[in-house]
């Protein structure tokens, strides 16, 4: 690879590793810190020798392992604890400054740290996640693999709230969630509707507590319109599931359907060519797996052979790896976006 | 919360903090040039991370070690997003109490014969 791809990826991976830190710390010193980055990459593109840019990944990751952990920590302290949590943290600090050593571990010590903290991350934090269907194209791909951050959106408890970026899922945020009529699939859908929203659609465009949405991350691609999926919850049909009919029959009140406490409303971004609330219903708050947190392949793939690996993918991977896959996606952040009201 | 600040409270100070005052002794720097200065300091034995230099950065404004700097000394190789940081009177006061604390320290390993042979680049900069 060339070094200035290098580099940029480099530097877009370092993007991404910014978001551990607190959101204090990152807003101070975010803009900094990728400067100063970006800064160490390009010394490190004019001075010659082997392994300097592995040397130096395992620099930063180093680096960034500590200090994430270290900022959080201080940034739970600088909150009012309860008297139980501050003697937890006093017990935690005197283990940590006790194993704090001036020198740099030792290559064995700093490899298991890695690997611990890559465990633990690749089995409470995140999960690996591809997206098959085409529900959110325009914002999602068939075939983009991402990572799913299982932490934002799991209530921790008041004590973990504080330690973790928790936070409650809002409108327009995209989430990962078991699909109600069958929980062994996990769906990728956006928020459209919280508790108490009210919510219909008049040609096309959603109208949400009485006010018109004009949503920039739609994608529209069929120009005919179909009472239903256009002008919902008008003239319900037959492809409605039991829980689509349920809601349809417990929840709708004036031509709005009014989302109930504990649960969310949920819509494809590919509007005409996505199964989601309005077919099938609510998502119960608690069936939210997580936020997308960003794509780590895209391979342009059938819907099949994504869901389970045959011989077949594999020999097609192996053969067209390099130009199916859409380098242009990798590591990429799906974003929250909110939608703005109308004139 | 709040200490008084006093330079006594303050010492030790790690190596990184330490490293970090020197290299703003001299003269106000951006987070490179301090990371550049302290591996200079330090014959690249000390790296500082983004991390580690902006957790440092970000106690020792705290504490009033350094300061924000409104001077942007070199307007052709800058960017808006850097930001240069000099050392407060109090920044001055702990790095000569450390030093002093260091001195003494080596001065006792000497009364120790540890230094049989003088060696040349012990860290602690110019």
């Amino acid at each position: 690879m060339p070094q200035s791809a290098l580099m940029r990826w480099f530097c877009r991976v370092y993007l991404v590793m910014l978001y551990a830190y607190p959101r204090d710390f990152r807003a101070q010193f975010g803009g900094e810190m990728q400067q100063l980055f970006r800064d160490r990459c390009r010394q490190l593109t004019r001075t010659p020798g082997h392994w300097r840019w592995l040397r130096f990944a395992l620099h930063s990751a180093a680096d960034w392992i500590s200090t994430t952990l270290q900022e959080r920590i201080a940034a739970v302290r600088a909150t009012t604890l309860p008297e139980c949590g501050r003697k937890a943290l006093q017990v935690a600090r005197t283990v940590w400054s006790v194993g704090r050593r001036t020198q740099p571990r030792g290559f064995v010590a700093e490899w298991a740290m890695t690997l611990i903290v890559f465990l633990f991350a690749t089995t409470t934090l995140v999960q690996a996640y591809v997206v098959p269907t085409g529900s959110m194209e325009g914002t999602l791909l068939v075939g983009d693999h991402m990572l799913v951050d299982r932490v934002t959106y799991s209530d921790p408890g008041s004590w973990g709230a504080r330690l973790l970026p928790y936070r409650e899922v809002a409108r327009g945020d995209i989430v990962a969630f078991h699909y109600p009529e069958d929980v062994r699939q996990t769906y990728v859908k956006r928020v459209i509707g919280i508790p108490g929203d009210r919510i219909h659609l008049e040609n096309k465009q959603v109208v949400r507590n009485g006010l018109r949405l004009r949503e920039p991350y739609t994608q529209h691609i069929d120009p005919l319109i179909d009472a239903y999926r256009d002008d919902f919850p008008q003239a319900p049909q037959f492809n409605t599931t039991p829980r689509g009919r349920d809601m349809l029959a417990h929840h709708v009140r004036d031509g709005e359907a009014i989302v109930p406490p504990g649960m969310l409303f949920v819509m494809g971004d590919n509007r005409e060519n996505s199964a989601d609330s309005r077919y099938w219903g609510f998502v119960p708050r608690a069936y939210v797996v997580g936020k997308p947190l960003l794509v780590y392949w895209s391979y342009d793939a059938p819907t099949a052979d994504l869901e389970t690996w045959t011989l077949g993918h594999v020999a097609d991977v192996m053969e067209h790896f390099f130009t199916k896959t859409r380098w242009r996606r990798m590591l990429l952040v799906p974003r929250s976006r909110q939608a703005e009201v109308a004139p | 919360m709040r200490k008084p600040p006093s330079p006594q409270d303050l010492v030790p100070l790690t190596p990184p903090v330490f490293h970090i005052l020197l290299a703003l002794a001299g003269e106000e720097r951006h987070g490179y040039g301090i990371m550049q200065d302290v591996a200079r300091q330090t014959n690249d034995a000390l790296l500082l991370g983004p991390g580690t230099l902006y957790g440092c950065l970000k106690r020792m404004l705290a504490a009033g070690m350094v300061e924000e700097s409104d001077v942007r000394p070199d307007p052709a190789l800058d960017d808006e997003r850097r930001r240069y940081y000099r050392m407060t009177p109090l920044g001055r006061r702990v790095v000569r109490a450390e030093a002093q604390r260091l001195a003494d320290a080596v001065a006792a390993a000497k009364a120790c014969r540890l230094f049989d042979r003088p060696k040349a680049g012990v860290t602690g900069g110019d």
